[in-house]
């Protein structure tokens, strides 16, 4: 899957940044997200009993993108630094400037389980902005390409730290860090600017 | 990989931990077990309701009792990652003797013999719930539930047993 990326980050002419992201490639700007990701679901951020309550139901994505507008945020790990202190804070503090945008859901999305990823949204008072989904088998993430092994940090296959512009399920902007631990492209401030 | 029993002797590993300063260790289990009376406990997940509020504070609360019975250490053991379980830890703030180690890609729980696929649920391969005695090594207990349940694998077992 070698799709050249255009990255519109803010300002900046994006030629070092594209040539990584080739050698990578990461799901473009343009593709289908839910083609991109055929059969998969992801998990909604719930408590234990909610998940039994639901028979532990799973959201398709196109549940998720299809008539919305929705941006999405992947990042490594809940309970993480830049995670917890700059990422979510970013578009928790931006949801009323994102909503005049016409954006119908914020999500977030990481590779941890739904009960863990409830846990933590609920201790950053996030929930009412912001929809939380649990990639927990990295099948979300395997398929955009956008997965990392952080297993040295004994996390695992994670996620790379990115932002999306999604519209009807098309990608219309896609921001990848160059490393999960930046915190440069993929907030909230920089997507404002590509709705 | 059969599970673990008793008159085996505990594998050595690496688990990840958050010690007292915050700062990130990898921790090998011989390191902590070895020439010590250790209790091993383990749990399908973090943040999950029997977990958080059956098996861990039932360790937590009777962790002073261990000890007087001569435990030195009270391991708890769950496949997650270290700063899940430095998050977890931290809605303890009673807990002054259970270190909460993580085994973040399931390769100890696996070394026990004693992983369980919760992927319908969201969880992926995680371990069953346990609890184990430990003298230098050599299991003397081993309690492993079958299923979610919480039966024998509490803190009042492991106290009958020493």
């Amino acid at each position: 899957m070698a799709s050249a990326l255009v990255r519109r980050a803010r300002g900046s002419a994006a030629a070092a940044p594209a040539l990584w992201a080739a050698a990578r490639g990461i799901a473009s700007v343009g593709s289908d997200i839910v083609s991109a990701a055929p059969g998969v679901s992801l998990q909604k951020a719930r408590s234990w009993d909610e998940g039994v309550a639901t028979k532990f139901s799973t959201t398709p994505l196109k549940d998720i993108f299809h008539g919305k507008k929705v941006v999405i945020f992947g990042l490594p790990g809940a309970y993480t630094g830049v995670c917890s202190q700059a990422h979510v804070p970013s578009y928790k503090n931006n949801i009323d400037k994102l909503k005049e945008k016409g954006i119908d859901s914020v999500i977030c999305v990481s590779i941890n389980d739904p009960y863990v990823l409830n846990g933590w949204a609920e201790k950053l008072q996030a929930k009412d902005a912001i929809e939380f989904y649990g990639d927990f088998d990295g099948s979300f993430h395997k398929n955009l390409d956008l997965e990392i092994d952080l297993s040295a940090a004994l996390l695992g296959h994670r996620s790379h730290r990115w932002s999306a512009f999604v519209d009807n399920g098309k990608i219309k902007a896609l921001n990848v860090e160059k490393a999960p631990s930046e915190f440069k492209v993929s907030g909230a401030e920089v997507i404002l600017d590509q709705i | 990989m059969a599970p673990i029993g008793v008159g085996d002797t505990l594998p050595d590993g690496q688990l990840g931990w958050f010690d007292a300063d915050d700062k990130l260790q990898q921790v090998s289990v011989h390191g902590l077990a070895a020439i010590k009376k250790v209790v091993l406990f383990g749990v399908p997940g973090a943040f999950t309701p029997t977990c958080s509020n059956q098996h861990v504070p039932g360790f937590i609360n009777q962790a002073e009792q261990l000890k007087a019975k001569g435990v030195d250490e009270i391991l708890l053991v769950s496949v997650n990652d270290p700063f899940v379980m430095k998050a977890w830890a931290k809605t303890y703030p009673e807990n002054n003797h259970v270190k909460f180690l993580a085994d973040g890609l399931g390769t100890y729980t696996k070394a026990l013999g004693l992983e369980l696929d919760l992927s319908e649920k969201g969880l992926g391969i995680r371990s069953r719930r346990f609890a184990l005695l430990a003298d230098n090594l050599k299991v003397s207990v081993a309690n492993i539930e079958e299923g979610g349940q919480f039966t024998i694998s509490g803190a009042e077992e492991i106290l009958k047993a020493l």
